[in-house]
């Protein structure tokens, strides 16, 4: 398991260079409007299924705790203090199967393969946007 | 004898008859999950359960302690058994959603006991699941009831429990008459899209003011959160009305917005000023976000100006010898990780560059970055800032180092 120093935070050096030059999104497109289970998502976000994007945000841990992750949420609000984050204001990061790293404070901005679509455990939808994070960059 | 045939016939007919739900695993699976998406489907499975739940929530608190209940949790049960009210652009409320039971009195018997806690993480959206279920009252007793316990937290520390607090006094026309002029533009932004989403249409100024905001804290862009948060506000409640934009020049988008905005609501609203950060040289600063106590947002620059309040509206200059004193002893504080496991209320620190950015939970703050705090609240005390000094002494007091 590689675990990454908080100053050493680009990824593609471990093999995970995108092929794609990532297209810059942000919050406002992606939780610009209401989620409703099932629904159909809006064309403006359905575009971006399985593009390589940039997307700027807070890192934040999916379970209470300490330590290097694998995983993460990236969401639009510095704080948890806020309220709970709705579904279309997360984005389940994932980094590759070997990599951990402490989280950042901050706003950081991650790359890599965005994926969007409800996902569902027992019935459930459990996440509508999920990345497979290549980089991570303190902003 | 029948008493006798009757028994033989109901034990087992008792034995196999369907049992409640076990809400008790369902709570687990909302507070332990390790997964957000679980938890947050669980959480919304245990608050429609209505009352039924209560028990197993109450015991699981009870066991595992109050702030084990997550804020979504918190959250699902504060929207949950309440009539939504017919929303939309010029709608409000309509009569035939107004309704005065309680659907679910232990839960809202529990979102009171959660909201006066202070001790409690997530005890403003308790208040906003209260504040909600005021306003789908018009018993005029129990509207005094809630009058009372929202004027009681109007002016509280939390913004967002004041938010909350003054959201049901104004569902229920009830505003205090002694709540204080709000400062906080995140407050003012979030009070106005709570009334725009549940059917009030309020002064819109604040939204269309947030739609210019491009301020940063210590790098943190809030600014540009409320801007979104005001757009889509607008964007819900004009719907179809909303104008097309093209992105890329915020004036310009919020022009647009302004022009229906004035046509839809008659209200008299300006165009908002674009706000930016001025160059203030800032070297260093704090933040203190606290859902107990309230947030506190601490700045400097280079030469002793110290600045508080998100938008750092206030400040003050120390004398330049005890400002170099203080600069001098900050070189002793070394802060290269975070400390501590963080639920809600944390310190965060910038000092030097953006680059020692850390996170503090309570009780883990080093002793020389403690020390060293304490010094500038003295420093403060000494520059006859009393008020903020205590402010600071008491936003810091839960994350001294044991």
């Amino acid at each position: 398991m590689i675990r990454l120093p908080l100053s050493v935070l680009l990824l593609t050096a471990i093999g995970a260079t995108p092929l794609q030059d990532p297209m810059p999104i942000g919050f406002p497109v992606l939780a610009g409007y209401e989620y409703k289970e099932g629904m159909t998502l809006p064309k403006e976000v359905t575009n971006l299924h399985e593009k390589v994007v940039e997307i700027r945000g807070f890192m934040r841990r999916e379970f209470a705790g300490s330590g290097p992750v694998n995983s993460f949420m990236l969401i639009n609000d510095a704080c948890g203090c806020m309220g709970t984050p709705m579904m279309n204001e997360i984005i389940f990061c994932t980094l590759p199967a070997d990599v951990k790293m402490e989280l950042l404070t901050g706003v950081v901005t991650v790359t890599g393969k965005l994926y969007v679509g409800e996902e569902k455990e027992d019935g459930d939808v459990i996440l509508i946007y999920a990345m497979d994070a290549d980089t991570v960059t303190a902003s | 004898m029948r008493l006798l045939l009757l028994a033989i016939i109901a034990v087992p007919a008792i034995a196999f008859w369907p049992q409640g739900e076990d809400w008790s695993k369902h709570v687990r699976k909302a507070c332990e999950s390790r997964r957000f998406g679980i938890r947050l489907a669980a959480a919304k499975r245990v608050a429609n359960a209505g009352d039924a739940a209560i028990a197993a929530i109450t015991a699981y608190a009870k066991d595992k302690g109050q702030n084990a209940i997550p804020t979504s949790l918190v959250d699902a049960l504060a929207d949950a058994n309440v009539r939504p009210p017919k929303t939309g652009k010029g709608k409000g409320i309509d009569a035939k959603d107004i309704d005065a039971k309680d659907y679910a009195p232990k839960t809202t018997a529990l979102l009171k006991t959660w909201a006066a806690d202070q001790a409690f993480y997530w005890r403003s959206s308790a208040m906003r699941g209260l504040a909600l279920r005021a306003g789908r009252t018009t018993d005029a007793v129990k509207q005094d009831e809630w009058a009372k316990l929202f004027h009681q937290y109007s002016n509280d520390d939390a913004w967002l429990m004041r938010t909350h607090a003054r959201f049901g006094a104004e569902l229920i026309e009830r505003t205090n008459p002694t709540q204080q002029l709000e400062d906080d533009p995140r407050a003012r932004v979030r009070l106005a899209r709570l009334l725009l989403d549940n059917g009030k249409v309020p002064s819109l100024q604040p939204l269309i003011d947030g739609l210019a905001d491009q301020r940063t804290f210590l790098g943190i862009p809030w600014g540009a959160r409320l801007g979104q948060e005001s757009s889509k506000a607008l964007n819900n409640w004009l719907a179809a009305d909303f104008p097309k934009l093209t992105g890329g020049d915020t004036l310009e988008s919020a022009a647009a917005i302004l022009a229906v905005a004035k046509k839809e609501s008659g209200q008299a609203l300006t165009m908002p000023t674009l706000l930016e950060d001025a160059d203030l040289g800032i070297t260093g600063g704090f933040e203190i976000a606290s859902c107990k106590f309230g947030d506190q947002f601490v700045q400097w620059s280079a030469d002793g100006t110290v600045r508080f309040g998100i938008d750092g509206s206030r400040q003050v200059k120390l004398p330049a010898d005890k400002w170099q004193e203080l600069l001098q002893q900050q070189t002793a504080i070394t802060l290269d990780a975070n400390a501590g496991v963080v639920v809600c209320d944390k310190l965060q620190m910038v000092l030097f560059d953006s680059e020692t950015r850390v996170d503090i939970a309570p009780k883990s703050l080093p002793a020389p970055a403690s020390d060293w705090l304490k010094r500038l609240a003295l420093r403060l005390e000494e520059a006859n800032e009393t008020a903020v000094a205590a402010d600071l002494r008491r936003g810091l007091g839960q994350f001294e180092g044991q």
